[in-house]
């Protein structure tokens, strides 16, 4: 059983040297490429980003970006060479154009909205107390009927 | 007022149903591409079968053409092969661009070309060959360039090597009539 454990650790050993290991020049273009291979999509298995697929395509962009962020581009310039050929589609930080522009939008409608509803029914709310001479008068039968409910119980403790 | 206000959820549920209804019959594969109406990327790729041959965006131009995005390994390629040959018999003008899969070094695999060679013969011969010729892309770079995400997809090229319409997926009798007829034979004039 011993030895079945050590084989099993050997092959987690062969299975690592097999990634290809990728060298920076700095700490920065490691993290930038981290950063857009996390933030690139695959056009292919579409809810993955680069990182996360295996796929040909997925596997060709992780190449290219490497490639590029090692000739030292920026990030805007490496997702524009993406985007000229994959579309916005591949970045999943969708640019503001007027496909998009409801997407901003429309929370910022919603909220509005909900300010204009909530004002307009404390005003209504206002309105009708304002235009209601005898509130005040409203409340008298309540307070009788809570002195006979006070003088109930009195009687019944008296009995008990 | 009040009545109004009571009949907002309603009709925002009315809204959100239809949107998430129409959802279900939307292809999440379907796409505008990002490299039409764009001539073809510049390449200088060699020729499946003869590889002393090379083939560039000028020397594919003069007619219209389908440019078919493929592979042996790619079963849906495979089962296209018999209408696009039919396709060919009746004039339409078709290069393949061979899609390779990436070779793992790190596994031992290597490129072997007569091999590649041998089994695309064998598989035109068995299923119909459809190509005028095949451009061999084995890093994928023509492949990349043109936005393809899979095999097989299916470019429409004008005259001027412009590049007209981008189909994912393969092509049968129907999409042929509902998508590329048209437009195939509007370049031809």
């Amino acid at each position: 059983m011993k030895y079945f454990f050590f084989s099993l650790l050997l092959f987690t050993a062969a299975a690592q040297a097999t990634q290809a290991l990728t060298e920076f020049k700095s700490p920065e273009q490691r993290a930038l490429f981290k950063e857009l291979t996390h933030e690139l999509r695959c056009p292919k298995c579409q809810n993955q980003n680069i990182a996360d697929s295996n796929a040909v395509v997925a596997v060709d962009m992780r190449a290219k970006t490497l490639e590029l962020v090692q000739q030292g581009q920026n990030k805007e310039q490496v997702l524009d060479y993406m985007k000229s050929r994959y579309g916005d589609f591949v970045h999943y930080q969708p640019p503001l154009n007027k496909f998009t522009l409801i997407l901003w939008l429309l929370p910022a409608l919603m909220v509005c909205g909900l300010i204009v509803l909530l004002l307009l029914r404390r005003r209504a709310d206002r309105g009708a107390a304002a235009t209601d001479p005898d509130d005040k008068t409203q409340s008298q039968p309540e307070q009788q009927l809570e002195q006979q409910l006070d003088q109930l119980i009195e009687q019944y403790r008296r009995k008990s | 007022m009040r009545k109004l206000a009571f009949f907002i959820p309603f009709v925002l549920f009315i809204a959100l149903s239809v949107f998430l209804f129409s959802g279900l019959f939307s292809n999440p594969m379907e796409r505008e591409s990002s490299v039409l109406d764009q001539p073809l990327p510049a390449f200088a790729l060699p020729d499946l079968h003869q590889p002393e041959k090379i083939w560039t965006p000028d020397s594919i131009k003069g007619k219209p053409l389908l440019l078919n995005v493929w592979g042996t390994w790619c079963v849906t390629c495979n089962a296209e092969l018999a209408y696009l040959t039919e396709l060919r018999e009746q004039g339409v003008m078709i290069v393949g661009l061979y899609y390779q899969q990436p070779v793992d070094a790190a596994f031992g695999e290597v490129f072997n070309l007569s091999a590649l060679q041998q089994e695309v013969t064998l598989k035109l011969e068995q299923q119909g060959n459809p190509y005028q010729w095949n451009i061999l892309d084995k890093d994928r770079t023509l492949i990349f360039d043109l936005g393809v995400t899979g095999a097989p997809e299916t470019f429409l090229i004008d005259a001027q090597g412009i590049i007209r319409y981008h189909h994912i997926g393969d092509i049968n009798p129907q999409v042929w009539q509902q998508k590329l007829a048209a437009a195939y034979q509007s370049l031809q004039e």
